[in-house]
């Protein structure tokens, strides 16, 4: 009898829980789901928008009422190509060297020891407190004294992209000083050099935080606009998508160019979703994986 | 297949720590060393500094005849085993046993070769595919000893290897070192702060403390003529029962006194005393356990004192004994020399008389601590 109610009593407890349980879940994906509706509207708007051909300008309803892809056929008529290739040749570059100098700079300050290792890693903390804008004035002066301005912005916004990536350590060094420094000495007394133990050693073991240095560093420039605007100065075929597709916002210019700029939108999307779908897991691991990984 | 020598060597970390001062040490071609002392005495921070892991503040490391102070560990053509195995996780254990062939652009039919059979020694075979981390403590040491194996390298360095193994494996562990000692025919320097791996491994000992060397000399030296009280102590186990105690000196024969007896010191231990002249003195005395032995009767010789625990080993007893005034010894007694009778009346309280031969005796200076028969 005794251990009947017992026995009656976790069940009814187990129940309660899974109850409690299924409620707050419910409520969880509720309240999730209502979150990502009004985070995907705009999108689906600008989408819905682009393959809107019976108006270039705005009107009072979202479906279309006549579907076609006039408006990414126009896109081509401009000189939006030349835009999209700038941005996907500053965003590429910076990837590429942003992502070289931040494994090495986070690879040095958590492997070798030196003289000012500490103080220099206090000195970039606070300089990466000043806002970057601050240094537009004068960087726009050395670019146009080295050429690198408007015409041929895209050197000049790499250049300016990629010049503090080194401060941008943190994160990766932090994975870094969670693999265990015997794996270095082992691999350094089997034969490798600094250089090696850090492309078969540490890379592979920190696969994440590799995917996660080149997304972010992809995406910096891929969506720049105060810099790449400043440095453009208004010449076309310097600017990239972001400036340029701004431009046709311009009161002057929307009535023509509104769906064309929604065209134009989704196709700055599509690289970018890619790249995410493709790296997703890692990206996630990456972001989350440093704190549990010995 | 190259010796080391190791002159005046120094380590200073930051903020003037000073780990190891002065080490001066040759080891020979083909030799086994074994660097043991207790935890924090520096013998890591040697053997990093001949594996270049560590930077040398001062004197010389030679291997082979050529200084290598500042040469990186991959030139220096040595091979390591650390204490935490160090496999690398992402790479299954053939690949971690190639790696090192790899970076020297052996043909990779070579490298097939050499893995296996350094796997088939180590017993390892039906895990070359496996990943570290799906293997036991036992099987990524015998990883970490294919992955030093296959280098042929001068000089093969072990810090601790044994210590992350559970007792048992320890010993068999031991046992195939020995044997893999035999088959690599190369100059081995193992660290361990475990006196018995020390003695059971080494062609000689290297003991420290404090950063300091105390003795060198081969297991059988370090054991019947410790330079000092360290030493004797840490070498042995159970350790040796040490106590002050007068040296006495009267008409051409030396006696202890230890606890109110009289015991002369007879044998090799009497002559060597006389042939050095020591005068009588204050001396710390020291008695291994197993040199003292149960008397029948009380006598001038002997100390009686009580038996507080009775420690059954199997092949021998370990009994604990306390003297009348308190000081606590140790007594190793074969289990054959003993009757079942007189077996089971060893229980706590116990009245018992104990007693040492001279020749097994260690005198130790009482301010310096020094044998005073080296
Ligand atoms: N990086 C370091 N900075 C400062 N002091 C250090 C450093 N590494 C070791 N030491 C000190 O040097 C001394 C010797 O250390 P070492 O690691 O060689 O000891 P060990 O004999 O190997 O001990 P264990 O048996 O515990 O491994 C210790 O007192 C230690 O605190
Ligand atoms: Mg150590």
């Amino acid at each position: 009898m005794s251990t009947l109610s017992s026995t009656e009593r976790t069940a009814k407890r187990h129940m309660g829980i899974n109850t409690s349980r299924r409620i707050s879940n419910t409520a969880a994906y509720t309240v999730l789901i209502l979150i990502s509706i009004i985070w995907l509207v705009p999108f689906v708007f600008i989408v819905l928008q682009s393959f809107r051909v019976e108006s270039t300008w705005q009107v009072g309803y979202v479906i279309p009422q006549k579907w076609g892809l006039d408006n990414y056929a126009n896109l081509f008529k401009t000189d939006f190509p030349r835009w999209y290739l700038n941005t996907f040749i500053a965003a590429v570059a910076t990837a590429v060297l942003q992502t070289v100098i931040v494994l090495c700079m986070s690879y040095t300050l958590s492997r070798f020891r030196f003289k000012m290792r500490k103080p220099l890693m206090r000195f970039m903390l606070i300089l990466g407190m000043f806002p970057g804008m601050l240094t537009m004035i004068i960087l726009y002066r050395v670019l146009k004294d080295l050429g690198m301005t408007q015409a041929n912005a895209v050197p000049g916004l790499i250049l300016v992209y990629i010049a503090s990536s080194g401060m941008g350590y943190y994160v990766s060094k932090g994975f870094f000083d969670t693999i265990p420094k015997s794996l270095d000495e082992a691999a350094r007394v089997d034969g490798a050099t600094r250089f090696q133990v850090l492309k078969k050693i540490i890379l592979p073991l920190s696969k994440p935080i590799v995917i996660y240095t080149i997304l972010t560093a992809f995406m910096g420039p891929w969506g720049d606009f105060v810099f790449a605007r400043y440095i453009s100065f208004g010449t076309s075929s310097g600017m990239n998508v972001a400036v340029g597709l701004y431009n046709w916002l311009n009161r002057d210019q929307i009535a023509n160019n509104y769906t064309m700029f929604c065209a134009g939108g989704v196709l700055v999307a599509v690289p970018v979703t890619l790249l995410f779908m493709c790296l997703q897991r890692y990206y996630v691991e990456g972001v989350t994986g440093g704190a549990v990984k010995g | 297949m190259a010796n080391v020598k190791l002159t005046d060597v120094k380590k200073i970390y930051d903020k003037n720590v000073v780990a190891v001062h002065d080490f001066n040490l040759e080891i020979k071609d083909k030799e086994f060393v074994v660097f043991v002392g207790p935890s924090g005495c520096g013998k890591s921070t040697t053997l990093r500094m001949i594996a270049g892991l560590e930077d040398i503040s001062e004197g010389t490391v030679e291997i082979d005849g050529e200084v290598v102070n500042d040469l990186q560990p991959k030139d220096r053509d040595i091979a390591m085993v650390f204490q935490n195995y160090a496999l690398y996780p992402h790479m299954t254990v053939y690949d971690n046993i190639a790696f090192s062939l790899r970076l020297k652009k052996v043909p990779e039919d070579e490298v097939y070769e050499k893995v296996t059979n350094a796997a088939n020694v180590l017993g390892i075979t039906e895990y070359l595919m496996r990943k570290p981390r799906a293997l036991s403590g036992g099987q990524r040491q015998r990883v970490a000893i294919g992955r030093a194996m296959v280098r042929n390298a001068k000089v093969f360095l072990m810090d601790e290897p044994l210590s992350n193994l559970d007792a048992k494996l320890r010993n068999q562990m031991r046992a195939e070192i020995i044997l893999l000692r035999q088959k690599l025919d190369t100059t081995f320097v193992y660290v361990t702060h475990d006196q018995t791996e020390a003695m059971t491994l080494g062609d000689r000992i290297v003991i420290m403390q404090n950063g300091y060397i105390e003795q060198v000399g081969t297991p059988m030296e370090v054991f019947e003529m410790p330079t000092n009280l360290f030493v004797a102590e840490f070498i042995g186990a159970p350790k040796m029962n040490t106590f002050k105690t007068k040296l006495i000196e009267e008409g051409g024969k030396y006696y202890v006194t230890p606890f109110g007896s009289k015991i002369e010191v007879n044998g090799i231990k009497g002559d060597m005393l006389r042939e050095r002249n020591v005068k009588s003195q204050n001396i710390i005395l020291g008695v291994r356990p197993e040199h003292i032995s149960l008397a029948e009767n009380g006598g001038e010789d002997t100390i009686p004192c009580t038996l507080e625990v009775n420690e059954m080993m199997g092949s021998e007893l370990h009994l604990h004994v306390v003297t009348e005034d308190g000081s606590h010894l140790i007594v190793r007694t074969p289990t054959v020399d003993l009757d079942a009778d007189a077996r089971r009346e060893l229980v706590y309280g116990k009245k018992l008389n104990i007693t040492f031969e001279g020749k097994v005796m260690h005198f130790f200076g009482e301010e310096d601590n020094r044998n005073l028969l080296v």
